[in-house]
């Protein structure tokens, strides 16, 4: 069951930590050469730019005062060749950035939904999807900057630190000394607010994905909220959703806005103060053109720091969705192959469960002890009142979900013991919950074998009586279809999904509630393309219309967990157990009928 | 530009916090200028001039001007925040609204991940514009601005010589916005789809599952991912270029204040002091001219998106209160009337065509009729979720058009098909059409609904929380508890729309018969089924096939309509005929 709604954080276990960072830097190394060219054309960069000052300098200190008018326009061509050889370096690293960045996204993205490709149908159940999906678009999107573009300006501001330190020592130790005395007191400011502004973006994160997830639902299930009249109420909800996202979010902003403003008031404190240092204390020892560059240093020590503080800022925001895409990624996959899984050669059906026990929360038990036997083609119908675990039994032979004890056994092998995709290509499971993807209808039943030609296509909705329907519409195969649009009726799209398995031309066939939408002289014709269909395979039918499943080979009468009853029909009824009560109970109906006329 | 009328407008009652930003944005640019002087002060007095004592004022005046030049800053972005918060809480909101009033035919228009990108991605791009590019613009204006005035005074001419490459820029830039307009356009329409394949992944996961189309979904959605990495790049690429471009010519300034001040000093119309000042404000001049780049840049990308946003915004329900709707006072008795309707979801299919019928209050009615051929339409029209093409609808003898939609929905209660539950307890989901409702009611409906046994066996009971659309669920309980969320509004019109489809007969049984005498407020009822079983009791039973409708009981449909003898002889059974004959 779901853990999680809307108005609920996820919690976060892991605390702040440069690991996911570390971490990222998978990502980031595959394009270790790029980043080094980006580095090593800026610094190129600032170095040819560094010349423009010193070619100024000599224009008004030589050209002008000689008044050599061609050495002035050499002077100014030289200028003008340092602006466009700096720009041009820069839009190179720009070019080269802009594809790093945008790969990193890319890569970053497809592990994410590779890895939600596998994971358990749990994960999904039990959280809104609109929370899975802002962090494959939106949060992915969010760290792109930093981790390309960012990370290079970090090491670029450090070295430009290293570099104006080195200077500042060698030509005033002492000064040099009260200058960077500011950089403590910052440490100590940033480490005060750093678990603060942690937790502001942290919640940023939280809130927008709850936003988000409930205006994704209040989408999907737009026509309930509209006929129950619930607009009001859930603008309530969204409102203050929204406004907790506000609180949380002026949070990170107060917070994350003191850190410059630390800096830039640090750094001008500090160089008051180198001032007085070099004025009164250090005077005459150290000169008066000392004191005035060191001021131009200080200046230039403080910039990158001011640059790093922003660039910090932003860190910290990327972090918390990193680390939300981390956690994704970190989410274990229950059900996968086993290390020596081996795919399972084309089977014929033989299905057997072997004391199969379930439960999908510990010690709650859905299924107990389940044994049964199945022989290629028979086919299996499962009967008795909702809840007591159909639908379990053909979730675990199609390895939704894993046993809790005991052992299913397709044509004698372990289905625990080979791959998924050998197991789940040689099934076809046609589910309760259809799903339409938007697309054409062809495209729709092509889902179930994508290599299908045009003709084997219309043949399945032939069999499954959904062709004539088809045809009706206004560009046929072609019609566009979507999940929530009204075009399909929910029978129509049950068709739809039947013809998507037929299509699959499975060895095993589960069907779920199948045709529960469906009319009954649709379903009619559509059993006789069913018998057509069971032949060959096994089958596994889960229905509460019993006239439909009267002629299955075995019925299994499932209660609580248990199979108690299994027999063909003629059996059951002999019995007078729970299967005759159950059949019989439409029989009362007709008597009820009859007494209505009579 | 509307765009920003339209921001504007959404900033009432917070505007003058924007404004305050604004001026203080100018002001502490102005400022910016301060220190340097003072530094001058301090270099030129205090250290050559030897004034020791003008030190400490000078120095504290530096810390005290950054202090209050940063206090204002800081203030600044606050109010700037503020704002653009108050702005964007405003158009969510606005957003939101709108969705849940939006008929369904927009959502039958619109992809959810369309929609989806339009409240995320396409609104943060506003929220940013608002709350930073707007003081980057003013920023970078003020101190324009002001250092051309400054600088015209010291030497027009040079000022002018200086400027006189803004036109370049403005040529450039015209013609870049112009290329980068429809590159905007086309990334934004990349991440919508990038957001649709992801949606429709999640939520069809357990189709993808069973058909272990893994594979292909990861294909589908790299395509996209790969697409939307193009965009990006593409527009990336035009950006740089165009970024190279300007941050050239506004370097170039320094070569036109180095060559043509030199040659102005050369002639004797300028002094060295004065190309010193020139030579201390050019970033003052450059720096805004690349800034403007970025700016015109941002804002393209804001316009592709803020056209997104506003069509959601202004987007406006063709189904909605009448201004002259009249106002019902108590309950409505439950009287309906079909007056030759006829409707269609897309032009030139017809579903219903000139259909007719009249219920009257606390009978019980029963629709049949193959898949597709309309009976959940009859339902879309009655509770207005679509307007009918010809013909008219009439509840208690009044068009349903002159209702309020509340009036009207409150009035029905239905229980879907496509049952819908929200990842929300089941108390709330239950509760869903009222959420005062006591819980005793929430009891009492789960009970008719023959949800509170199982409900009950489960862990938290009635405060589990289901997942989305009720996953986690079979779809036997998702029925019950939509039908329990029916029920406990205690409509005057309840719907059942093959409610029972996927619970077992037993329980269908119990239902029926709770229906049947249980049902403790008076209504009409329409039931929607598959099963004979479940409508032959109804007063009247109509089957629907190809648009026309046919009307009666069980025993005169059974004589002439040939639909309905079919089913019964196909789902029941022997006695059914023999019912028939004796008849």
């Amino acid at each position: 069951m779901a853990r999680n709604k809307y108005d609920i954080d996820e919690s976060l276990e892991t605390p702040f930590d440069l690991s996911h960072l570390k971490r990222s830097l998978v990502y980031i190394k595959r394009y270790s050469k790029q980043m080094i060219a980006a580095f090593l054309l800026s610094v190129m960069a600032s170095i040819i730019s560094l010349l423009g000052p010193e070619l100024t300098q000599k224009a008004i200190d030589i050209a002008i005062p000689n008044k050599d008018v061609s050495y002035l326009i050499w002077l100014s061509a030289l200028i003008a060749g340092t602006i466009i050889i700096s720009s041009l370096l820069g839009m190179v690293r720009g070019l080269i950035m802009a594809k790093v960045g945008q790969n990193i996204v890319y890569d970053i993205r497809s592990d994410l939904f590779e890895h939600l490709q596998k994971l358990p149908l749990a994960y999904y159940d039990s959280r809104p999807h609109g929370k899975i999906l802002v962090r494959v678009v939106q949060y992915v999107n969010n760290v792109s900057d930093m981790l390309s573009n960012g990370i290079v300006d970090i090491i670029i501001e450090l070295l430009n630190i290293i570099f104006i330190s080195i200077f500042m020592f060698r030509m005033s130790p002492k000064l040099a000394l009260v200058i960077v005395s500011g950089l403590p007191i910052l440490v100590v400011i940033v480490f005060i607010i750093k678990p603060k502004q942690r937790k502001a973006w942290q919640q940023v994160s939280n809130k927008t994905s709850n936003l988000t997830a409930y205006i994704c639902e209040n989408i999907e299930g737009v026509k309930v909220t509209e006929l129950f009249n619930r607009q009001e109420e859930n603008k309530k909800i969204y409102k203050r959703l929204n406004q907790l996202l506000n609180k949380v979010w002026m949070k990170a902003i107060y917070v994350s806005n003191l850190v410059w403003f630390a800096v830039e008031n640090i750094s001008q404190w500090v160089i008051a103060i180198m001032y007085i240092v070099g004025i009164i204390f250090t005077a005459p020892a150290v000169s008066v053109g000392v004191v005035v560059a060191m001021g131009t240093y200080a200046s230039r020590f403080w910039q990158p720091i001011t640059n790093l503080a922003n660039l910090y800022n932003r860190l910290i925001n990327t972090i918390a969705y990193l680390e939300r895409i981390f956690q994704t990624l970190d989410e274990p996959i229950d059900i996968c192959d086993a290390p020596d899984a081996y795919d399972l050669p084309a089977i014929n059906g033989d299905v057997e469960f072997k004391n199969v026990s379930f439960e999908y929360e510990p010690g709650i038990r859905v299924l107990n002890n389940v044994s049964f036997k199945v022989k290629a083609g028979q086919s299996v119908a499962l009967v008795g009142p909702t809840g007591a675990g159909k639908t379990t039994i053909v979730n675990l032979l199609s390895r939704f979900y894993n046993v809790t004890e005991g052992q299913i056994l397709v044509d004698g092998h372990d289905i625990s013991k080979v791959t998924l995709k050998s197991l789940r290509s040689q099934m076809g499971i046609m589910l309760q919950d259809t799903f339409i993807f938007s697309g054409t209808i062809e495209d729709n039943i092509r889902y179930g074998r994508l290599n299908a030609d045009f003709s084997e296509i219309e043949e399945a909705a032939k069999t499954v009586k959904a062709h004539d329907f088809i045809v009706e519409t206004e560009n046929g195969y072609q019609t566009q279809v979507n999940e929530r649009g009204g075009r399909l009726s929910q029978g129509q799209k049950q068709l739809i999904s039947f013809a998507r398995t037929l299509l699959a031309d499975p060895k095993i066939l589960v069907l779920d509630e199948a045709t529960s939408s469906i009319d009954a002289k649709t379903e009619q014709l559509l059993q006789l393309g069913i018998n057509q269909l069971l032949k060959g395979r096994t089958s596994f039918i889960i229905a509460h219309r019993l006239s439909t499943i009267k002629k299955c080979d075995i019925i299994m009468f499932i209660d609580d967990g248990r199979i108690v009853e299994s027999g063909t029909h003629e059996e059951l009824m002999g019995k007078k157990g729970r299967y005759y009560e159950l059949y019989t109970a439409q029989y009362d109906d007709n008597a009820v009928v009859k007494a209505v006329n009579a | 530009m509307f765009q920003l009328r339209w921001i504007w407008k959404n900033m009432q009652g917070k505007r003058r916090f924007f404004v305050m930003g604004l001026i203080l944005s100018v002001t502490t640019m102005s400022m910016m200028i301060i220190i340097p002087k003072l530094s001058q002060v301090l270099v030129d007095d205090v250290l050559k001039g030897g004034q020791t004592d003008k030190m400490f004022p000078v120095l504290l005046a530096m810390c005290g001007v950054q202090l209050l030049r940063t206090t204002l800053r800081y203030l600044m972005i606050i109010c700037l925040e503020i704002s653009s918060q108050h702005m964007i809480i405003r158009i969510r909101n606005h957003i939101f609204d709108n969705l849940v009033h939006q008929e369904i035919r927009f959502f039958d228009r619109n992809r959810t991940g369309d929609l989806i990108t339009r409240v995320t991605g396409d609104i943060e791009y506003v929220r940013h514009t608002c709350a930073w590019i707007v003081y980057q613009f003013t920023d970078s204006v003020s101190v324009f601005v002001a250092s051309i005035v400054f600088l015209a005074t010291i030497n027009l001419g040079l000022t002018l010589l200086m400027l006189s490459i803004t036109p370049l820029i403005a040529v450039l830039s015209w013609r870049y916005i112009k290329r980068i307009r429809p590159i905007y356009a086309h990334l934004r329409e990349k991440l919508s789809q990038l957001n649709t394949v992801a949606q429709e992944n999640i939520a069809g996961y357990r189709v993808v599952r069973a058909f272990v189309r893994e594979d292909y979904e990861i294909e589908k959605f790299s395509e996209r991912s790969e697409q939307f990495r193009k965009a990006n790049l593409t527009a990336s690429y035009k950006w740089q270029f165009f970024s190279f471009v300007t941050n050239i010519i506004s370097q170039s300034l320094t070569v036109i204040m180095i060559l043509a001040g030199g040659l102005f000093i050369i002639n004797g119309t300028l002094t060295y002091g004065e190309l010193t000042a020139f030579s201390g404000l050019t970033w003052a001049l450059s720096n805004p001219m690349r800034n403007f780049g970025v700016i015109l840049n941002d804002l393209e990308r804001f316009f592709a998106s803020a056209e997104k946003v506003i069509e959601v915004y202004y987007a406006k329900p063709t189904i909605a209160d009448r201004h002259d709707a009249v106002n019902i006072s108590g309950n409505i008795k439950g009287k309906i009337e079909f007056k030759n309707v006829s409707f269609s979801y897309k032009k030139g299919q017809i579903v219903l065509d000139n259909v007719s019928f009249t219920i009257e209050p606390g009978e019980t009615v029963a629709i049949m009729g193959p898949t597709g051929s309309g009976k959940t339409t009859i339902v879309n029209l009655l509770a207005r979720l679509y307007d009918v093409d010809k013909g008219e609808i009439l509840i208690d003898g009044i068009n349903i058009r002159m209702y309020k939609l509340s009036t009207l929905r409150k009035s029905i209660g239905i229980a879907m098909q496509d049952v819908f539950l929200f990842s929300d307890t089941i108390d709330g989901n239950i509760a869903y059409g009222d959420p005062d409702m006591p819980e005793e009611d929430v009891f009492k409906y789960a009970q008719m609904a023959a949800a509170d046994q199982f409900i009950r066996k489960m862990e938290e009971s009635y405060n589990t929380i289901v997942g989305e659309r009720g996953v986690g669920l079979s779809g036997g309980q998702r029925q019950r508890i939509s039908l329990a969320r029916a029920l406990a509004v205690k409509p005057p019109i309840l719907i059942l729309d093959d409610t029972t489809s996927a619970v077992d007969m037993e329980t269908e049984k119990y239902i029926q018969h709770q229906l049947n005498n249980n049902i403790d407020f008076d209504c009409t009822k329409i039931i929607i089924a598959q099963r004979i079983s479940s409508v032959k009791n109804a007063d009247k039973i109509m089957i629907l096939e190809n648009g026309k409708l046919d009307i009666g009981n069980h025993e005169s449909l059974m004589r002439r309509n040939k639909y309905y003898r079919e089913i019964c002889e196909l789902q029941n059974v022997p006695e059914l005929e023999k019912v028939a004959f004796e008849a």
